[in-house]
Parts: structure tokens; C-alpha cells; sequence
């Protein structure tokens, strides 16, 4: 029994699963860097290799399911701790049990990852509501940029939604805490690392669209009806950063999140 | 009243007590100009009150011919009137949506010199927004009682959904609240367009009520009463998409004296009848004060609203029917218990439910078990049996569950199996339902109709 190391990547965590079963089999698999050495066990730092991750991805897909696949990857975006126990714990009896694994809804294994998965679903639908723009540039067609820091790393899960209803729209939905952001024109998107650097200044109209809607956004409320914690509760308050209407000021440069001032 | 900061504050003031604000029920794909619709819908912000903000609720104008008494806008009402144009409405909407603050639009209004005036106003800003900006995200449109059939059927052309205000549960309050809206005005629209639907084959019905069923059948079509021709004739299907995502309603509760059992009855009724998507219900808050209503400084009644609420989903969602709800001599929901837990306590004889036997009807009706709870119980139940742990995961809430089931034939519930003892334990271990909820649209939409994406997706591949 050992503790597998990796490099953070899927491929990489996929290759420990091979080692698994391959070589000697594992007493847990850790990300290479933040590892504390346990003082029983000893440990292996893998190599990723991309055909013996190749190999698990398939046996996966075929052995147990195309979802379960997807299952585990959305546990690999997430921010769960020990997602990669999780996801190994899960492989084991997926592979004894075949693809009714997602039936077992009440065994503890399924349970951590259904919970996990959860949660990143979860905040991929809510993203696609809390996702604010902001036009940016002269002219006709501006870009669209939006600032988000996810629990997850979900940004990739945005890109089908945003392409088609913004077919004819530049945008750049820039993840902060990643330093990366998904930028998409013409229906069509890429993942790329990124800093707000080069972005252009703010729309001639940017301003008086967000008054309006801070406007619109404290008009709706029913004063007789307010209730805070019912509020928070679907919006939590780690999100308000990014949201145009919960500043208490709409000013362009007055919010430290966006890049005004960076350039 | 050129000033758009002031327009759009006064306009979305005199719709904040609209309740709808789902954007369920319909997906459309991107036109090739700006839009799509998700089958989920989806909320965008949540506003102070806790409600949910997907859509741009806004009245057209609010200048008002009526004098209906429990109306903000009323016309001998002291307010300051406002009236969109068609364009500046328009192009809120088109940078709204840019910037994803809304998933689309929510027009109402106010009346304005007559019901067909302000309906052909709206007409001519869905128009503009639909076809000169090739808008293809969510369009809720309010119908105003009184509107002629041929623009009802036009507005539902470019709207995906309709409602028309029950605005109260019984026709004396009414005539004494708002005595220009005939109850036949209100009414001859919703069916109308419960029978246009019927006519495209397009009639889903509320929740799961008629689940499997084939409602869009000639035997559902509705009388006119008022001898007006129904506007499509019977044999044109699906020419085009008339209001796909279905149609609703709205009734005010605690402005008149109607009880709980009363508005259950209405609103089964109009399940019933009109099959329509959901009845929403909105807690009377003085804004007026007049000798007809109850008085300005009484508190919204938001417990009340809640407990209808989910009296509400035990008829859309659970198979139950008003009379188990509230039967004879139950005017009122229990404030301390949910309605499911009251039925069972009235219904002590049908339990304990065996967990691992029981029907999917069965299942639905225990306390404590929801809609996803019995999925999951199903699907697992083919491979394994049910233990009593597997229950918390599988996200049944136990503090409700444990008096009324066993697992394996074993029961985990109080000594004495007694209705007294059984609420007393409910309550000292928190099984009422939490008061901090009240006043909210307590599941949102996406979570109500539709199962999470990845119990979907499972139930595709594996039966």
C-alpha cells in the first residue's frame, strides 16, 4: 500500500488509477504539491502518462459508464476535500458493480462523490444566472467581460450555455481565483490563462445600464416582505463581490474587481 | 415623464406584487440573433425580499381606468403614472439580457383607456422585441381581462407564457374588490388559451398531475360560455408556438375572508379545469387602506401563503386531493405542522409504510419523503434493498419518516403508535417547518419541476 502523488491534472490522477491496479495498489492519491508525508506508508510520485490515463478513461466508459465518467470528472473539478479518494473509492466499486453504481444512492462511497457532483452542478446553474457582463470597448460591438471566483472550477461548463445565447457576442467570463478565463466569440470558445491586462476600457453606456439595473433590482423588493437571511441563503454573500446590484455604489472605479485601473 | 430612471422605478414598483417569476417549462435554441430558453429555467438575483429575479417585471404603463380597492395603482389613487414606449422598453431589455441580469421579460400593465388598447401596446413591444431584435430568451405576458380574443392569441404567439389574475378565490369578493373585473372576463381567456394549447397538442397540465395521460384530447376543450368562437379552428396543429410554456394564475390570500379550504378548492379546480402550469398565491399587504380590506397594520399573512404553498405541491406533485388536504370541518392548514404530516396524522390506519414494498404512490405520501427521495428509493430498491441508514443519504428527512415507515419490517418510531404522541415528538426534534422560510418562493422553479441534471441523466441510462 502507498500514497499515490500527482501532478493535478485529470490525466495525472487517472494515471495513479492505473498504478492502482497495475502496480502496487494505493493507499490514497494526493495532489504532489501541499503532501504531508504520513509517518506509516510510504509514498510514489507518478509521471503522467497519457496513454496509461487513456487506457482508465476508457475501461471507465465501457466497464462501468460515459456518466460515471463524467461523474468523476465533475468530482475532479470540485473543491471537495479528498476528491481524489473519493473518485478512487468510487472507481473501485464501479468497477466490481458495473453501471448500476449510480443506483446505489444510499451506499457511503456513491454517496461522497453524488454529494460532490452536487455541489459543482449546483454551482454551474447558478453561475449561469450570477454571471454579470460588463461592455467593454468602443463602437458597435464591445466584449462582454464578466469577473466570477467559483468555488469550483466550473468555467468550462458555462462555455455551451453562454455560446449559444451570446452567439453574436464577444465575451470573456475570467476566473480570478484560477487566473483563467473562458473566452468565446462567434459561437465558438477556448479556455486560456488570463490577467485583465488588455482589456479595454468600459462601454460609453456601461454605467447607465448598471444604474438602471440597481435601480430596477431595489424597486422589485417588497419592503414589507424583507428577509435577509431567505436572500442569502439562495445568494450566498461570497458571491456578492461579483454582482453589479449588490454594490452600494455602481460607480465604474469604484469596484476593486474590475480591472479599471489595472491598465 | 421622459425621465428612464423614474419610469423604470415606478413601473417595476407597480409590478413587484406580480408573483411569477418562473422561466420554466420551455427550451429554444439561439435564432441566430440574441437568446435561448433552458427547460430549467433559471433565476438570476434575488432582491431583498428573498424572492427570486429572473425576469425584467415591469408594468407597460400604470395608468389605470379601473378602481380595483386592493390596487396600489388604482385610478383615484394618489401615485405618480408612468407608460413605456415600446422602444425604450425594448432596448432595457435587449442590454438587460447582454449583461445577463435577466433571463428575459415579464410584461404586465395597468388598464389603460380600454383592455384592447393596452394589449395591442403590448402587442407592439413583444413584436418589436421578438422580430426587429430576433429575441429568442423567456417572454411572460400578463392578459388583461376583457382583451379580445384575436390579441390574446396574438401576444401568445410572441410570448412563451401567459396568465390571466384570478386576483381572489370566490366571485362575492370579487365584485366587492374589484367590481370592474367580470369573473366571465377573466375567465373566458383562460379558456381560450387552454384551448388553443389543446389544439396544438401542446397541454402539459400542472406537475405531474397528469402524468401519462393524454389531456390533449377533444373531450378537455373547454366552452367558450360567453359565445365567443374559439380562435384557432379545430384541426390546425402546431403552426406555430402558441404560449409553450403554458399558462398560470394568481389569486390574493387574506384580503377577503376566504378560508384555506376554500382557496385549495379553487385552485384544484383550476388544475382541474384549465390544467393549467401553477397557481401562484400572494399574502395581502395593505397598501391601500380602505373600509373593505383588513386593516393597514396588519402583517402580511406569510405563514398562511406557505402552508398553501405546500398544500399546493401536494396536489401538483403528490396525488393528493383538496378534500384530503382540508377535509369538512378543516377551514384552515395546521400552522405548526405541514399539510403531509397533518394527513397522515388524521391517516394514522394506512402506516407504517414498508419502504422496501411500497408503491411509488405510497412512497409519495409519506412524511418526510419528497419527490427525489422516492426516485432514488425506486432505483436502488432494483439492485439492493432499502437499509434504514441508506435513508438519510438518499435524503429522506427521518425527524418526519421514522413514525410512519419501516425498514425491513422494522420500525424505528415512537412506543405508541398515536397521533398526539407522534406531533409532540415531530415537534420537540424540529420536524415543523423552519419559520425563517415563510415569504419565499420556497422551491425554486428549476428544483420544483425538474430533477437535477445528474439524476436525469442516470435515469436515461439505467432505466
Amino acid at each position: 500500500m502507498v500514497d499515490y502523488l500527482y501532478d493535478g491534472t485529470f490525466e495525472g490522477l487517472l494515471t495513479c488509477i492505473y498504478h492502482n491496479y497495475y502496480g502496487e495498489r494505493a493507499s490514497g492519491i494526493f495532489p504532489a504539491s501541499g503532501y504531508q508525508s504520513h509517518m506509516l506508508g510510504g509514498y510514489k510520485e507518478t509521471q503522467t502518462d497519457e496513454k496509461k490515463a487513456d487506457r482508465v478513461y476508457d475501461a471507465v466508459a465501457r466497464r462501468i459508464s460515459e456518466y460515471d465518467l463524467g461523474r468523476i470528472y465533475k468530482v475532479f473539478v470540485s473543491a471537495v476535500p479528498e476528491k481524489e479518494n473519493k473518485i478512487l473509492n468510487y472507481l473501485r466499486l464501479g468497477f466490481k458493480k458495473g453501471s448500476c453504481i449510480s443506483l446505489m444512492h444510499g451506499d457511503p462511497v456513491v454517496f461522497a462523490v453524488q454529494s460532490a457532483e452536487k455541489k459543482v452542478n449546483n454551482e454551474i446553474h447558478r453561475l449561469k444566472g450570477l454571471v454579470r457582463f460588463s461592455a467593454m470597448g468602443s463602437g458597435e460591438y464591445p466584449v462582454y467581460y464578466s469577473s466570477v471566483e467559483p468555488d469550483n472550477d466550473v468555467i468550462q461548463f458555462l462555455a455551451s450555455h453562454f455560446c449559444d445565447r451570446f452567439k453574436n457576442q464577444a465575451f470573456i467570463i475570467h476566473d480570478k481565483k484560477r487566473n483563467k478565463a473562458l473566452i468565446a466569440s462567434g459561437g465558438s470558445w477556448y479556455i486560456s490563462s488570463f490577467f485583465s491586462r488588455e482589456l479595454p476600457p468600459f462601454s460609453e453606456d456601461e454605467q447607465k445600464f448598471r444604474d438602471l439595473w440597481k435601480k430596477y433590482f431595489d424597486s422589485i423588493a417588497i419592503k414589507e416582505r424583507t428577509n435577509a437571511r431567505c436572500q442569502k441563503n439562495f445568494m450566498p454573500v461570497r458571491y456578492w463581490k461579483h454582482l453589479t446590484e449588490m454594490q452600494p455604489r455602481t460607480d465604474l472605479d469604484d469596484r476593486e474587481d474590475l480591472p479599471q485601473g489595472m491598465f | 415623464m421622459d425621465n428612464i430612471y423614474e419610469k423604470l422605478k415606478i413601473l417595476a414598483d407597480s409590478a413587484k406584487f406580480d408573483v411569477s417569476c418562473s422561466t420554466s417549462g420551455v427550451r429554444r435554441n439561439n435564432n441566430g440573433r440574441i437568446g435561448n430558453t433552458q427547460m430549467a429555467g433559471c433565476c438570476h438575483s434575488w432582491s431583498a425580499d428573498g424572492r427570486c429575479i429572473s425576469l425584467l417585471k415591469v408594468l407597460f404603463t400604470n395608468k389605470c381606468i379601473y378602481n380595483c380597492e386592493y390596487c396600489l395603482n388604482k385610478r383615484t389613487a394618489d401615485t405618480q403614472r408612468a407608460s413605456f414606449e415600446p422602444e425604450e422598453l425594448v432596448q432595457l431589455v435587449i442590454e438587460f439580457y447582454k449583461r445577463n441580469y435577466i433571463e428575459g421579460l415579464f410584461l404586465s400593465s395597468a388598464v389603460e383607456v380600454s383592455p384592447d388598447h393596452t394589449s395591442e401596446r403590448i402587442l407592439k413591444a413583444l413584436r418589436l422585441l421578438r422580430k426587429d431584435y430576433g429575441f429568442a430568451g423567456y417572454i411572460h405576458a400578463k392578459i388583461i381581462p376583457g382583451t379580445s380574443p384575436e390579441l390574446v392569441h396574438a401576444i401568445g404567439l410572441e410570448a412563451d407564457r401567459l396568465s390571466v389574475n384570478a386576483e381572489l378565490p370566490s366571485r362575492q369578493s370579487l365584485s366587492l374588490l374589484a367590481p370592474q373585473k367580470k369573473p366571465e372576463h377573466i375567465f373566458a381567456p383562460m379558456k381560450q388559451i387552454t384551448n388553443t394549447l389543446i389544439e396544438n397538442r401542446a397541454l402539459v397540465g400542472p406537475g405531474t398531475m397528469f402524468k401519462g395521460l393524454d389531456i390533449n384530447r377533444e373531450i378537455n376543450y373547454l366552452d367558450p360560455a360567453d359565445g365567443r368562437d374559439i380562435i384557432p379552428r379545430p384541426g390546425q396543429r402546431r403552426t406555430s408556438e402558441f404560449a409553450p410554456a403554458g399558462q398560470t394564475t394568481q389569486m390574493i390570500i387574506g384580503a377577503d375572508d376566504s378560508s384555506d379550504r376554500d382557496i385549495i378548492k379553487v385552485s384544484e379546480k383550476i388544475y382541474h379545469t384549465f390544467k393549467m402550469k401553477r397557481v401562484y398565491y400572494s399574502a395581502y399587504i395593505p397598501v391601500v387602506s380602505s373600509p373593505l380590506l383588513p386593516d393597514a397594520l396588519t402583517a402580511p399573512p406569510l405563514s398562511r401563503e406557505h402552508r398553501l404553498y405546500q398544500a399546493d405541491w401536494l396536489l401538483r406533485f403528490y396525488g393528493f386531493d383538496s378534500e384530503e388536504i382540508l377535509p369538512q370541518g378543516y377551514p384552515y392548514l395546521d400552522t405548526e405542522l405541514d399539510p403531509k404530516v397533518s394527513w397522515a396524522l388524521r391517516n394514522l390506519h394506512l402506516f407504517p409504510v414498508e419502504i422496501n414494498k411500497a408503491s411509488r404512490e405510497e412512497l409519495l405520501r409519506i412524511p418526510g419523503v419528497g419527490t427525489l427521495s422516492v426516485l432514488r428509493i425506486i432505483r436502488q430498491r432494483k439492485i439492493s434493498a432499502v437499509k434504514y441508514e441508506d435513508l438519510k443519504r438518499i435524503g429522506v428527512v427521518l425527524k418526519r419518516a421514522r413514525h410512519f415507515i419501516t425498514c425491513s419490517g422494522k420500525y424505528y418510531g415512537e412506543r405508541n403508535f398515536l397521533p398526539e404522541n407522534i406531533k409532540k415528538e415531530i415537534l420537540q426534534t424540529g420536524g415543523g417547518t423552519q419559520m425563517s422560510m415563510f415569504g419565499t418562493q420556497l422551491i425554486p422553479s428549476h428544483l420544483a419541476s425538474e430533477l437535477p441534471i445528474s439524476e436525469r441523466k442516470a435515469g436515461q441510462i439505467n432505466g
